[in-house]
C-alpha cells in the first residue's frame, strides 16, 4: 500500500490533468451530435442556427401530424422484435450445438456462420432484392424477416457461445440423470445461468434491426418503409428540425433502453460489455 | 466434454452427440442457404452480365468488369471507399486509445462504469440519427464554427460537411465503441505486476509505456481498427447525408446502379467490395498474429 502511495506521488500530475482533459472533450465528442439534436428540436427556425435564436415546440407538432412516421414506427417495432425473437432461438440453438456437442470442423462451422457479419450490408439488401425479384417474391414480409434474422443472429451465435464456453455441465447432467427431459432442463438450468448474454444480444440484435437502412431499403413496397428509411427519405428532400423532433423522441427512447440494460446487468463489472461489441469475424 | 464422454462414451456417443448437433444446426443451415447463398451466388452470376441500350442482357461476358478496371469514375469511388474507411479508423484509433488508457487508469469503478456506459450508449440510436446530428453540429452556422470564429481562428466558415471530413468524423464516432472496448479489454487483460517491476526497476513512464503496455495492448488495437475498417467499407447512411454527393463510395454507387436497373455494374461494385472486405480480414488476421507475437 505505501508503495503504491508512493509510486502514485511520483507521477506527474500533468499527464493525469491531460488524460483527464482528453476524457472530457471525448465525452463531448460521443455527446455532442446527440445534444444537438434535442437543443435544435425545440428551436423556432426552420433552419439550424447555433445558437439558436428562440424557442419553440411548433416541430413537435409539425411531427404529431406526420402519421406516416407513426406507421413506419410500428412496422420497424414488430420487425425487429420478430428478427430479434428468431434470431435468439436460431442462434442459441447454434452456439448449444456448437459449444456442447463439438460437431466435426465446429470452429469452421462457427466462422461460417459468423461471416454474414462481414459482408456489407448493400450487398446483402441488393443480393436478396434481386433474387425476390427472379422468383416472383417481391414484397413479401419474409424478405424482411428472414435477412433481418441473418443479420442479428451473428450476434447472438458469438456471445451466447462466449458464456456457454465457460458453462459447467455438470449441473445439466444432473439434471438430466434425475429424469429431467431435454428441453425443460435447458429453459430451467442452462438458460438462467446464460440469462445476461442472452439479454445483451437479443437487446443487440434489436438494435440491429430497427436501424437497418441497407438492407431494407430495395425490399419494402414504396410507402411501406421502416422508420429509419422515412428518416432518411425525409432528410434528402427536407431539412427542417422536424426530424430533430423526431430524433430526440428516439433519444429518449434509447435512453429508457440503456435504463433497462443497467437494471439488468445491476452490479456487474463492465467486463460483460466487453463480449458485446461486434463479433469477430 | 469430459462430461459428455463419461455420459455417452465411446464412438456411439460420438455419433449421437454429432447427430444432436446437425439436428440443432438446422435452422441456422437453411437460414443461411436461403437469405445468404442463394442471393450472393445469384449477385455474382449478374456480374457476368451486361447492360447495354437500358436493358439488362443475360449473356455471359466480362464486359462490366473490363469497364470497372478503366472507367475513370470507378477508380475514383474504389479510391474513396479505402480513402474513407482508412481515415475513419485512422481517427478512431486516436481517439480510443487514449480514452480507453484513461478508463484504465480511472480509480473510481462507478466513473469508469459511467464512462463506459456514455461510450455505448450511441450504439443505442439510429446511425440516421447520429449523423443528421453531425450534420448540424459540422454545418456552416453550427456550434463548432460558431466557437472558431469567437476565438478569432477563422474569418469565415470552415467548411466541415457536405464533404471528406465530415463524413470522417461522424464514421468515427458511429464505429467509436467497437474500437474503445476490444482496446480497453486488451489493456485489463495486461498483468499489472510487469508495469509494476519496470517501474520499480526504475523505467520511466514512456519507458514503460513503449516497451510495455503498447506491445501488450497491440492484439486489441488491431481487434478495434479490423472492426472498424471492414464496417466503413460498407457504411452507405453515413456518406450519403454527410457526403453531400460528394463522397462517392462504392454502397453509394451500388444504390444508384440498381435504382438504375444496372445490376450488372451493382454486382461488380459489390464483389469490389467484398474484396476488399476480404484481403482486409486476411491483412488484419496476418496483424493481429503478428502483434500477439511481438
Amino acid at each position: 500500500m505505501a508503495a503504491r502511495i508512493a509510486r502514485a506521488g511520483r507521477l506527474p500530475a500533468w499527464r493525469h490533468l491531460a488524460l483527464g482533459i482528453f476524457t472530457v472533450a471525448a465525452v463531448v465528442f460521443i455527446l455532442a451530435p446527440l445534444v444537438i439534436v434535442i437543443l435544435t428540436s425545440f428551436s423556432a427556425q426552420s433552419y439550424a442556427i447555433f445558437p439558436p435564436e428562440g424557442y419553440s415546440l411548433r416541430w413537435y407538432a409539425n411531427l404529431a401530424a406526420q402519421t406516416t412516421f407513426y406507421v413506419a414506427a410500428l412496422r420497424s417495432l414488430i420487425l425487429a422484435l420478430v428478427a430479434t425473437a428468431a434470431s435468439l432461438v436460431i442462434g442459441t440453438m447454434t452456439a448449444y450445438a456448437l459449444v456442447r456437442y463439438r460437431p466435426r470442423g465446429h470452429s469452421a462451422l462457427k466462422a461460417i456462420f459468423l461471416s454474414p457479419v462481414v459482408l456489407p450490408k448493400m450487398v446483402l439488401g441488393v443480393a436478396v432484392f434481386m433474387l425476390v425479384i427472379k422468383i416472383g417474391f417481391y414484397g413479401s414480409s419474409w424478405n424482411l424477416v428472414l435477412t433481418h434474422t441473418l443479420i442479428c443472429v451473428p450476434f447472438v451465435i458469438a456471445i451466447v457461445a462466449a458464456s456457454l464456453a465457460n458453462f459447467d455441465w455438470s449441473l445439466q447432467e444432473a439434471a438430466l440423470d434425475l429424469g429431467s427431459k431435454p428441453l425443460p432442463t435447458f429453459l430451467k438450468v442452462i438458460l438462467p445461468q446464460i440469462s445476461v448474454s442472452v439479454f445483451i444480444s437479443g437487446l443487440l440484435a434489436f438494435v440491429t434491426s430497427f436501424d437497418q437502412v441497407e438492407t431494407t431499403m430495395f425490399l419494402m413496397r414504396p410507402g411501406e418503409s421502416t422508420l429509419p428509411i422515412e428518416m432518411f427519405l425525409y432528410l434528402q428532400r427536407w431539412q427542417d428540425p422536424t426530424i430533430a423532433a423526431l430524433s430526440s423522441v428516439l433519444i429518449v427512447f434509447a435512453i429508457f433502453l440503456l435504463v433497462m440494460t443497467s437494471l439488468v446487468l445491476g452490479r456487474r463489472k463492465i467486463t460483460t460489455l466487453q463480449t458485446s461489441a461486434e463479433p469477430q469475424p | 466434454m469430459a462430461a459428455s464422454s463419461r455420459r455417452d462414451g465411446g464412438a456411439a456417443g460420438r455419433a449421437k452427440a454429432e447427430r444432436s448437433a446437425w439436428v440443432l444446426l438446422t435452422p441456422m443451415c437453411l437460414l443461411m442457404a436461403v437469405a445468404f447463398i442463394l442471393p450472393v451466388g445469384l449477385f455474382l452470376l449478374y456480374s457476368f452480365y451486361r447492360f447495354r441500350g437500358g436493358r439488362l442482357e443475360e449473356t455471359f461476358t466480362l464486359e462490366t468488369y473490363w469497364r470497372f478496371m478503366t472507367d475513370e469514375l470507378y477508380l475514383i469511388t474504389i479510391y474513396d471507399t479505402l480513402q474513407l474507411a482508412v481515415l475513419a479508423t485512422l481517427l478512431c484509433l486516436v481517439i480510443s486509445y487514449p480514452l480507453a488508457y484513461a478508463m484504465w487508469r480511472m480509480r473510481s469503478p462507478g466513473l469508469q462504469k459511467l464512462i463506459a456506459f456514455i461510450v455505448f450508449a450511441p450504439v443505442l440510436v439510429s446511425v440516421v440519427v447520429r449523423s443528421y446530428g453531425w450534420t448540424v453540429v459540422l454545418a456552416d452556422q453550427g456550434p463548432v464554427n460558431f466557437i472558431l470564429t469567437r476565438l478569432g481562428l477563422t474569418s469565415g466558415p470552415v467548411s466541415l460537411v457536405y464533404n471528406m471530413t465530415g463524413t470522417v468524423i461522424s464514421l468515427a464516432h458511429v464505429f467509436l465503441p467497437f474500437v474503445v472496448f476490444p482496446i480497453l479489454a486488451s489493456m485489463l487483460r495486461l498483468d499489472p505486476t510487469l508495469r509494476e517491476a519496470a517501474e520499480d526497476l526504475g523505467a520511466s513512464w514512456w519507458k514503460t509505456f513503449r516497451s510495455i503496455t503498447l506491445p501488450l495492448t497491440l492484439p486489441g488495437v488491431v481487434a478495434g481498427a479490423q472492426i472498424c475498417f471492414t464496417l466503413s467499407l460498407g457504411s452507405f447512411v453515413t456518406p450519403a447525408i454527410l457526403g453531400g454527393g460528394r463522397v462517392l463510395v462504392l454502397p453509394i454507387q451500388i444504390y444508384t446502379a440498381t435504382s438504375d436497373i444496372n445490376w450488372p455494374v451493382a454486382a461488380v461494385g459489390g464483389l469490389c467490395l467484398l474484396v476488399m472486405a476480404f484481403i482486409a480480414v486476411v491483412a488484419f488476421g496476418r496483424l493481429s498474429q503478428y502483434s500477439e507475437a511481438v
